[in-house]
């Protein structure tokens, strides 16, 4: 608990956290702070990390080592977790914490609204009027009270990601991660799924964003972190991480994404 | 060629001795019927719980494995005489279940239907599996991202879609299961096969066999195009874009 209980202000805390993949190190020592309402984007090539630091947080990845606070308190049980068993961590992460995937991952047998009351009746106990409500708000929010009958094969894919979105949302997360999800969007369908995520972090949700979009990041973002070979090489406010980064690494990755 | 036909497509006997036949096929549709929906059932039992996540359940992983092996090779033959032979003779048993009487059905049917249900809920669990394992590891994760435990998550997202997948397939093993009730023959049971078999001895004549065969014909045929039918609305699904992912 120590310092991590202060004020409440930190929601997210990570402190020497690694992971491996068999003898693949992906994470070598990672320590981050969020704090509540921050929007913190993470950026690195691919194979830095990155993706696999958002899913520890939710312990999708439990991590070998170190140690990862979630409003207070510790959510790792050390080595050896991970196994699949439910645990009281698990319950309290899963409650707290909503994530949104490269792939959508909606569940192709239930329509959107569907999508979005499944866990809510499940997990949270609500009822059918209740979460079906509650679903119907939320897709309206994200510009989709029209569909919420249709399956997922029959949404584009940004408009499946918005789904996707709204079913994290349902839960009341207090705070959301989202794994590079515009990466399997076509660009013309990139703009609406950030424009929902844009509104959401002027709301004050405390949020951790794996993404390629600089423009995003450098817009809506309150931190930037550059991840590269399993650590956090710099972070700084987006102005200075963006526009004049000081490790030789971080230029050299900006300047080719922004070459593009 | 009169001599093949008398002897196998003799109509007039075939037809003075339709009820019988019928009476023994009536009998093999309710064994297929309830040994059916028993395997299918207990199929989805011996799937999940070989895929139950954990160390704890370990053990009951490893026991169903070596379950479903074990009785997937054995002949269902020698189940259904290993089990109407002995289990009337084993004295711990409860009397119910020693010479089951159920439904008013006799205890050779119960004998059959637990010797198929065992044997044929090996094959379906094999097949519950495969569907299981082909529904996108992204499903689980998003499951229990959302707070689902294991349970639920198999139970709201990836069994019913294995289940759809896998439509076709586990029809597939219920026609061959269907067919395999005339094994129950050798317990005395009359059904269709046994019945044929008693008029070719009475009467040496193997068209009430040919009868019997037909009748299974006007089953499984529509049912074999059912598989096709499924077989290709799946795939039709498949192609028509399910996984729709942009940029890849």
């Amino acid at each position: 608990m120590e310092s991590y209980g202060n004020g409440g202000s930190v929601m997210v805390g990570l402190r020497g956290v690694c992971k491996r993949f068999g003898k693949l190190e992906v994470l070598r020592g990672v320590d981050l702070e969020i704090k509540k309402g921050e929007v913190v984007c993470v950026l690195g090539p691919s194979g830095s990390g990155k993706s696999t630091l958002l899913r520890c947080v939710n312990l999708l990845e439990p991590p070998e080592e170190g140690d990862i606070h979630l409003e207070g308190r510790s959510i790792c049980k050390g080595p050896g977790s991970g196994t699949g068993e439910q645990s009281w961590e698990l319950d309290f992460v899963r409650q707290r914490v909503g994530i949104v995937f490269q792939q959508f991952n909606l569940f192709p047998h239930k329509s959107a609204l569907e999508n979005v009351t499944l866990a809510q009746e499940k997990v949270l106990g609500r009822s059918a009027a209740e979460a079906r409500k509650k679903g119907a708000e939320l897709l309206e929010r994200v510009g989709l009270g029209d569909k919420l009958d249709e399956y997922p094969e029959r949404l584009s894919g940004g408009q499946q990601q918005r789904v996707a979105i709204a079913r994290a949302l349902a839960m009341d997360p207090h705070v959301m991660l989202f794994d590079e999800v515009t990466s399997a969007l076509d660009p013309e369908l990139v703009k609406e799924v950030l424009d929902v995520m844009r509104e959401l972090a002027e709301e004050g949700m405390t949020m951790m964003v794996v993404t390629h979009e600089i423009g995003f990041a450098r817009e809506v973002a309150d931190r930037v972190i550059f991840m590269d070979g399993g650590v956090i090489v710099e972070e700084g406010p987006p102005a200075q991480v963006l526009e004049s980064p000081r490790e030789e690494r971080t230029k050299q990755f900006l300047g080719l994404v922004l070459e593009r | 060629m009169q001599e093949l036909i008398n002897q196998y497509f003799d109509v007039g006997f075939m037809a003075d001795h339709f009820d019988e036949v019928l009476e023994g096929f009536w009998f093999t549709i309710q064994l297929s019927i309830v040994a059916g929906v028993l395997s299918l059932v207990w199929g989805l039992v011996l799937a999940q719980l070989r895929q139950l996540p954990g160390r704890g359940a370990a053990p009951l992983r490893f026991a169903t494995i070596a379950y479903i092996d074990v009785f997937r090779g054995i002949p269902l033959l020698i189940m259904i005489l290993l089990i109407s032979g002995s289990v009337p003779l084993l004295d711990f048993l409860p009397e119910w279940l020693r010479i089951p009487q159920w439904f008013g059905k006799p205890d050779n049917f119960w004998f059959g239907v637990f010797a198929i249900t065992i044997t044929y809920g090996a094959y379906m669990a094999e097949v519950y599996r495969s569907g299981i394992e082909s529904v996108p590891q992204g499903q689980m994760e998003a499951a229990r991202s959302l707070g689902m435990n294991h349970r639920q998550a198999m139970r709201y997202v990836i069994v019913p879609q294995a289940v759809r997948k896998v439509f076709a397939p586990l029809l597939n093993d219920f026609i061959a299961l269907m067919k395999d009730t005339t094994l129950v023959s050798a317990i005395a049971l009359s059904e269709v096969a046994l019945v044929g078999r008693d008029l070719q001895s009475q009467f040496l004549n193997s068209s009430g066999l040919i009868l019997g065969a037909i009748m299974f014909l006007v089953v499984t045929l529509p049912l074999a195009r059912l598989v096709d039918k499924l077989i290709a609305r799946e795939q039709g699904r498949f192609t028509r874009g399910a996984p729709r992912m942009e940029a890849l």
